[in-house]
């Protein structure tokens, strides 16, 4: 294979920066699926709705990156409360029902950004300027500060998960869903909070990815997918999973289409889910 | 016969009658075009609804609709197969890779296989996006042979290429579909599958292997999705992978609409949601960027207020009625496992 | 030798041990019960014989086949049949249906039978169908033949339930928690359907239960579980005197005799 290191390098840096976002994905994903069990499948949007926030506070508002980020979560956050409270608590019992109420909302909201924003593609102000001397070979140093945030804010769900009340009953309804009402907690806080903190890491995925790359209203979807894929692949309610299972497609999607071409790369996550699946169908994490 | 079922037969030849006077009633391409599309998503949703009969449900139909589109396509095109089998083959293609799929993807239940049909469908689609030596790649395929000439008995030699023809070729072949599908469903195989849907753990412990049957509903309702696909695309002459078009996400989570907006507890229910809301998406053409929303509002206030969907509504003014007048109110039913 | 054997049988759960090295013989056409305070592993032990769970180790062997780690269908072809504690019906069906489905294994038709209906088909649809029928009048549930399972009080499901099992003519069934929940009356009529079971047609059975009197007056041996392991065996006689046995129900609420 007649490709520079250089480029694979590359390939992985692009590959580590993508698996990072989408492991913010997973990661509210797993509270709000995995844990209480809401169906919303309109994530994408709330990603993509992150996005488009912060883009308009730096654009028109003219607000440094980090406060309109900071700002964009807590609007999405905001924004998860209300759809929780107003939809999904009264679909509970049907979640049939709720997917479709789910992907009613995505429609909604995808139109809603075509209508509002228009088509044209747009960015957010880049997190950092210039190259990176990363293990020998140069590339661009906003994928590395991208991975940087993404990991910071990991690691704070992981304390928040550990060490606050709210964060251990919410390990708990893991396991028993029963557990965290014995820690005092009613069910639909747990839901309202998952919901906040969920909404609010997508809003941080969209920002990081508008950053790199570019913002669209059709933006949500595949993240969404990819979100969803790491929780088969890690195992359902698993943390650690969703970190492991997010590494191995982003670099899949990094380093394939480099090393093995595009058609590849379109069928290679499907290839390795199905292996995994098949060896163990709780996925790489998951319990029986 | 039961009243009810000699009501239903009425019901059912209404509805081909409509089906069969519509074209030349409406009397236009554009409308011909319209009716062979709204009756390919009836098979469709129908399809889609067939998995839900094990409990389970698909939103990568449309991923299958594109196997089967394309496998038909690339056979009349580059090997020059007659309509028939390309059409054929197409589903048997579908219906394949589902019956392949399926192992690993039935081990898993409720919305983590949801997840899993996203996935295999965008693979598929992305998968002819990239593949450009056999699929053309990112511009799809244009010039897809109609069917050809046909010596019909009393009818002579019929060119099913002309619109009106093959909008008749594609309401034989969706009926015959439907027909079976139906048949299917209130067989004894069909009887195993509901069983598998109320529990699956009893299911097992009389006997039935469970995986096996899912995996058997899962292909069959696949290859009719790679019908359909197969269809539309020799309807439309020309198939895109891009992301907006029938075969992207959009589409199968319009088709999931249809089939619950219709109703999904009985057989007439995607047939219903698909003519109904085919025909608001046709009347709200000229405002195309709310199409989307106008569809998302009328999914959720469905889902909120009519949650067995619309067919349900005649039943329930039946039944506000009866009570309302004080007769023997026919309790709602949910009536035995075989339902109309 | 016996009918069914079960070698250091072990279940863990995570760090959890949830089954030890159970060994256990089963003789063919006994009524034999299991029981033990709560928690003490015995719908595990029962969910690892009939295949629902498989065992971390050890073996069972079921009239001379090992089906260890056959899936729970297969079982049921070899001839264990199941009477699940929660009581799982096809709610939706009525309660002919519930037993047709139990016959699932007696019906020979396939595929494209599905699609036509051949005569040979009506004529097995028909078959079964009395089948059924018999098996209802055999549990009292004749009446109650297009009734909704959903419907039904909760001593006429587990009866239902009952039936489901019998549908598959087994050799063994695995009854959990039969009569939990039934008033005397109830289940008196359960426990004399599980000796007719055994007496004509030779089935036998595993019992567990909380309702010690049905158990001592029913079980012909019992083996009693505290914590995932055995700590007596014997019959009703013996068990009842054993004090290792009786310390273990101490401070349960169990009632004893």
């Amino acid at each position: 294979m007649d490709v520079s290191a250089q480029v694979i390098w590359q390939g992985v840096i692009n590959g580590l920066a993508l698996g990072w976002i989408y492991v913010l994905m997973a990661l509210g994903l797993t509270l709000i699926f995995g844990i209480m069990h809401i169906m919303q499948f309109a994530h994408g949007e709330i990603y993509m709705l992150g996005a488009y926030v912060v883009y308009y506070l730096t654009a028109s508002f003219r607000l440094p990156l980090v406060l309109a980020a900071i700002l964009g979560m807590v609007c999405m956050a905001a924004a998860g409360l209300f759809l929780e409270r107003v939809l999904f608590r009264q679909l509970k019992g049907d979640w049939l029902a709720a997917v479709v109420a789910a992907l009613g909302l995505t429609l909604i909201l995808q139109s809603g950004a075509v209508v509002v924003f228009g088509l044209y593609e747009r960015s957010i102000p880049v997190l950092a300027q210039g190259p990176l001397n990363f293990m020998g070979t140069v590339v661009p140093k906003d994928r590395g500060v991208a991975v940087v945030v993404a990991v910071i804010l990991s690691l704070a769900l992981y304390v928040f998960l550990k060490t606050t009340k709210y964060g251990q009953a919410m390990v708990a309804s893991a396991q028993n869903p029963e557990g965290a009402i014995l820690q005092g907690i009613g069910p639909d806080k747990m839901a309202a909070l998952c919901m906040a903190i969920g909404c609010a890491l997508a809003s941080a995925g969209g920002t990081l990815a508008g950053s790199l790359f570019a913002l669209s209203p059709y933006m949500g979807l595949s993240p969404l997918v990819k979100g969803c894929t790491i929780i088969v692949l890690g195992g359902m309610g698993s943390l650690p999973g969703a970190l492991i299972a997010g590494m191995i497609l982003g670099l899949i999607d990094g380093l394939v289409p480099i090393l093995f071409g595009h058609a590849w790369a379109a069928i290679g996550p499907l290839l390795v889910v199905i292996l995994v699946l098949v060896i163990k169908p709780q996925g790489l994490f998951g319990h029986e | 016969m039961s009243r009810k079922t000699i009501n239903k037969i009425w019901g059912w030849a209404a509805i081909a009658l409509a089906a069969i006077a519509a074209p030349l009633v409406l009397g236009s391409i554009y409308w011909t075009s319209v009716l062979t599309t709204i009756v390919i998503n009836v098979l469709l949703a129908v399809s889609l609804r067939t998995i839900f009969l094990i409990g389970e449900f698909s939103l990568g139909h449309v991923g299958f609709m594109c196997l089967g589109a394309y496998a038909s396509s690339l056979l009349s095109m580059k090997a020059g197969a007659p309509f028939g089998l390309s059409l054929f083959a197409g589903a048997l293609m579908a219906g394949l890779v589902a019956l392949g799929l399926g192992y690993p993807f039935m081990r898993v239940k409720g919305i983590y296989f949801v997840i899993l049909t996203v996935m295999a469908s965008e693979s598929f689609r992305n998968l002819a996006m990239n593949w450009e030596d056999l699929t053309g790649g990112f511009g799809g395929l244009v010039g897809i042979p109609a069917p050809g000439m046909l010596n019909i008995p009393f009818l002579g030699e019929v060119d099913f290429g002309g619109f009106n023809e093959y909008y008749y070729l594609t309401l034989t072949v969706v009926a015959f579909s439907l027909f079976l599908i139906h048949r299917l469903e209130r067989s004894r195989l069909g009887f195993t599958w509901l069983a598998i849907r109320e529990t699956d753990k009893q299911a097992a412990a009389v006997g039935i292997n469970v995986l096996r049957y899912k995996v058997i509903n899962f292909s069959i309702a696949c290859f009719f999705a790679g019908l359909g696909g197969a269809l539309l695309a020799h309807s439309e002459q020309t198939i895109s992978p891009q992301a907006g078009s029938a075969f992207g996400v959009m589409t199968t989570m319009y088709l999931l609409i249809y089939m619950v907006v219709g109703g999904k507890s009985r057989f007439t229910g995607p047939v219903c949601g698909a003519v109904v809301l085919s025909l608001v998406m046709e009347f709200t053409r000229p405002m195309q960027e709310y199409q989307p929303m106008i569809v998302g509002a009328i999914a959720i206030a469905v889902v909120l207020f009519f949650p067995e969907g619309l067919v349900s509504i005649p039943e329930k003014i039946g039944t506000w009625f009866s009570t309302a007048s004080e007769t023997t109110a026919e309790a709602p039913v949910k009536g035995s496992a075989h339902k109309g | 030798m016996g009918f069914l054997e079960i070698r250091r049988l072990t279940k863990f759960f995570g760090g959890l041990t949830a089954v030890m090295e159970l060994d256990m013989d089963v003789g063919q056409g006994r009524i034999v019960g299991l029981i033990g305070p709560n928690g003490a592993g015995k719908s595990t032990v029962l969910n690892m014989i009939g295949g629902t769970l498989m065992p971390s180790k050890g073996e069972v062997i079921f009239d001379g086949v090992e089906v260890t780690k056959l899936p729970s269908h297969r079982r049921a072809h070899l001839g264990i049949a199941r009477v699940f504690q929660e009581n799982l019906l096809f709610n939706g069906f009525t309660v002919l249906e519930n037993v047709l489905v139990g016959f699932h294994l007696k019906s020979k038709k396939g595929l494209s039978s599905s699609l036509i209906k051949t005569r040979s088909t009506r004529a097995e649809e028909e078959t079964l169908r009395e089948k059924a029928l018999e098996t209802l009048a055999f549990v009292g549930l004749t009446e109650y033949s297009h009734e909704l399972a959903i419907n039904l009080p909760h001593g006429r499901q587990r009866l239902l339930s009952l039936a489901i099992a019998l549908a598959t003519q087994p050799k063994l069934i695995l009854l959990d928690e039969p009569v939990t929940g039934m008033n005397a009356e109830e289940v008196e009529n359960m426990l004399s359907m599980i000796r007719a079971l055994r007496d004509e047609k030779g089935v036998t059975c595993i019992i567990i239960e909380h309702n010690l009197k049905a158990v001592m007056g029913l079980c012909e041996r019992i083996t009693v579980l505290n914590f995932g392991t055995k700590i007596a065996e014997g019959t009703p006689g013996e068990i009842v005197e054993n004090p290792v046995v009786i310390e273990a129900y101490l401070g349960t609420e169990e009632d004893v005799t």
